[in-house]
């Protein structure tokens, strides 16, 4: 028979030691439970996809430093040695990389005028082999054409006519029916009209903690700058013996410009995720270190609640106890410090995150997760209480006479 | 009835062996009330665990009602000690977090009662030892004598065929003595069997039989019917 009512009333008469561990459960709760959240949303937002084959593409920089140099007929060149070189399926001439962290951005407006709602985004001035390039999924409208692609000059304030944004964009501006979004005419610098011809499934910007990381457009420019990106995409397996061949080839047919940065798009994203990482183990380390010390705080309490109730164990035996019920009654001790520490873990984790959410814009924490706390805490204290109360259960029966 | 042949018990350490227990043969036959004298180191607490099943025993044979011992495991000795043994210790071992109620409940959850069973033989025994007034009172709350009356509350609680008693009123005063050893008679009287371990010899006198233990052994020349019991 169970003896909750007679453990509940010793437990209320030794308050103390019991309440300490209650109350580390709580705070393991509460912590715990926010920290995994926590864990959870960096998870989630480091699985996101961004768009390109990151398997098999990687970029450089292209940093020109000769006088009088023609970078429109270098560009070219350049370009199509490149799409030449066995291996490569294409490549292009890009202003930023995602989740590089350095880009730019502009906004559109479904009307023309100074002070009309504007929705932010990434832009990505590629010509019409950007999609091909990049690895991306068109899903809707056309992409660019060859006659679409702009000069674009260092301080140029002008943007061409046409504009291909990802599906995130589209929903954005258009939430009732994204799709509708192909045809229309939106507004870039406040004024100028640009026609959505196309709409890509994903594409993420640079920036991997903005909130409108999947919003982003490509506009058809190349760009007469003399510091730029080649974004390039390889046949499956042969990105890695492609990037010297192509570095090399690159360095060694103009010697007035710099090939350096020669980067993978998933060291990219690795770079990109650094923090999140960092600070994915520090709080796995935090939630680990955390619920061992409420394991060893629960042996501790029972350790000592065993060696002070010695006796009185053996008086149990004595009076007809089992092993099992002296294992029974510790497991159950445990077990009500468990819930008291639970009770007040899940009150202090839905503070803690209402406190996270509204500090740092984080969504509400689930009940799945909250319930997962709790029978993480439960198991825990169990487990940890396994060994004290089998070393309760072997004391003697003989105890009960001895008078030291 | 309890019956011993030739129990041994055999303290093993590292080199030394302790013959607590040496070919210790006695019978204690129902409605008996024996003492168990003798002096320190003699053997009369290893008899008292091994009588209430709280210690096993080297070799012999040893019947409890007619049950071999011997052949019980640990879960069964548990469920014997509850069903036919009640103890009364020195120290008087009441659960000092617990009242006087709930003292008196721990054996009769062990033995499965329900509630409402329990409840009526708390309140009986506490009303026999003459605290029912106090049973929601600590341990702590209590006289020495008093809390010896708990025990025996808790030990009387399950109907045992056996009471052991090791040195019941060791910690108390000749008064508090008294009164402990005159509830024992009356409880003898009702038809419980009573082994009781103790120093004094006057205290000893007043059970039916004494038993003196030497160096583990019953010495059958003070098995001593004691006379004024008998003509009482």
């Amino acid at each position: 028979m169970l003896e909750t009512g007679l453990i509940l009333r010793a437990l209320a008469r030794n308050k103390i030691g019991a309440l300490l561990i209650a109350l580390q459960i709580a705070l393991t709760m509460a912590i715990m439970v926010n920290a995994i959240f926590m864990i959870q949303d960096r998870q989630q937002q480091m699985q996101r996809e961004s768009g390109i084959d990151e398997a098999n593409t990687f970029y450089l920089t292209n940093t020109i430093f000769g006088q009088n140099y023609n970078i429109q007929a270098h560009l070219q060149t350049d370009l199509h040695m490149i799409r030449n070189t066995p291996g490569v399926i294409d490549a292009v001439q890009i202003n930023a990389v995602p989740l590089s962290s350095s880009g730019w951005s502009m906004a559109l407006q479904h009307e023309s005028g100074e002070d009309k709602d504007a929705v932010g985004s990434a832009i990505y001035m590629v010509d019409d082999h950007g999609i091909n390039a990049l690895g991306l999924t068109l899903i809707a409208g056309n992409n660019f054409k060859q006659g679409d692609v702009e000069i674009r000059k260092d301080g140029q304030s002008t943007w061409p006519a046409k504009t291909i944004i990802t599906q995130a964009f589209a929903e954005n501006l258009y939430p009732d029916n994204w799709q509708s979004a192909i045809g229309k005419t939106v507004y870039i610098s406040q004024t100028q009209p640009m026609q959505i011809i196309g709409i890509v499934k994903t594409l993420q910007a640079p920036w991997n903690g903005w909130d409108g990381v999947e919003r982003s457009m490509l506009v058809p420019f190349q760009r007469e700058s003399k510091g730029s990106y080649y974004f390039i995409r390889t046949e499956a397996g042969r990105r890695d013996e492609l990037m010297p061949i192509i570095e090399k080839a690159l360095a060694q047919s103009d010697k007035e410009r710099i090939i350096r940065r020669v980067t993978t798009t998933e060291d990219t994203r690795n770079r990109s995720y650094q923090q999140h990482n960092a600070t994915n183990k520090i709080l796995t380390t935090v939630v680990v270190t955390l619920t061992l010390i409420t394991g060893f705080g629960i042996v501790g309490l029972a350790i000592f609640s065993i060696n002070r109730r010695t006796k009185q164990i053996g008086t149990r035996r004595a009076l007809g106890a089992t092993k099992g019920q002296i294992m029974r009654y510790f497991m159950m001790e445990n077990f009500i410090i468990s819930t008291f520490g639970n009770i007040i873990g899940c009150i202090g984790a839905i503070g803690l995150n209402m406190w996270l959410v509204n500090t740092f814009n984080l969504s509400p924490i689930g009940i799945e997760l909250i319930a997962f706390g709790v029978i993480a805490l439960f198991i825990v204290g169990q487990i940890a209480v396994l060994y004290p109360a089998r070393k309760a259960a072997l004391i003697a029966p003989a105890t009960a006479t001895r008078t030291i | 009835m309890l019956v011993m042949k030739n129990i041994n018990k055999i303290f093993q350490t590292a080199d030394i062996q302790t013959h607590a227990l040496r070919d210790f043969c006695l019978q204690v036959n129902e409605g008996d009330f024996v003492s168990v004298t003798g002096p320190s180191g003699s053997g009369k607490t290893t008899f008292l665990n091994i009588a209430g099943l709280l210690e096993t025993y080297s070799n012999g044979e040893f019947l409890l009602d007619g049950e071999d011992v011997g052949t019980l495991n640990d879960n069964g000795r548990s469920r014997m000690r509850n069903e036919k043994i009640g103890f009364i210790f020195q120290g008087f071992n009441l659960i000092p977090d617990l009242n006087l109620y709930d003292n008196v409940d721990v054996p009769l959850r062990y033995r499965g009662f329900n509630s409402a069973e329990r409840k009526r033989r708390i309140e009986e025994n506490l009303e026999r030892v003459g605290l029912a007034s106090r049973m929601k009172h600590l341990p702590s709350q209590l006289s020495g004598g008093q809390q010896q009356r708990v025990a025996i509350a808790r030990a009387l609680a399950t109907s045992p065929r056996f009471l052991l008693a090791d040195e019941p009123t060791g910690n108390l005063d000749s008064e508090m003595a008294k009164g402990v050893l005159t509830l024992l008679e009356e409880i003898n009287q009702q038809g419980t069997t009573i082994i009781m371990v103790t120093h004094d010899a006057e205290l000893a006198l007043r059970a039916k039989r004494t038993i003196q233990v030497k160096d583990g052994r019953v010495s059958e020349l003070d098995v001593v019917a004691n006379i004024h019991q008998a003509s009482a």
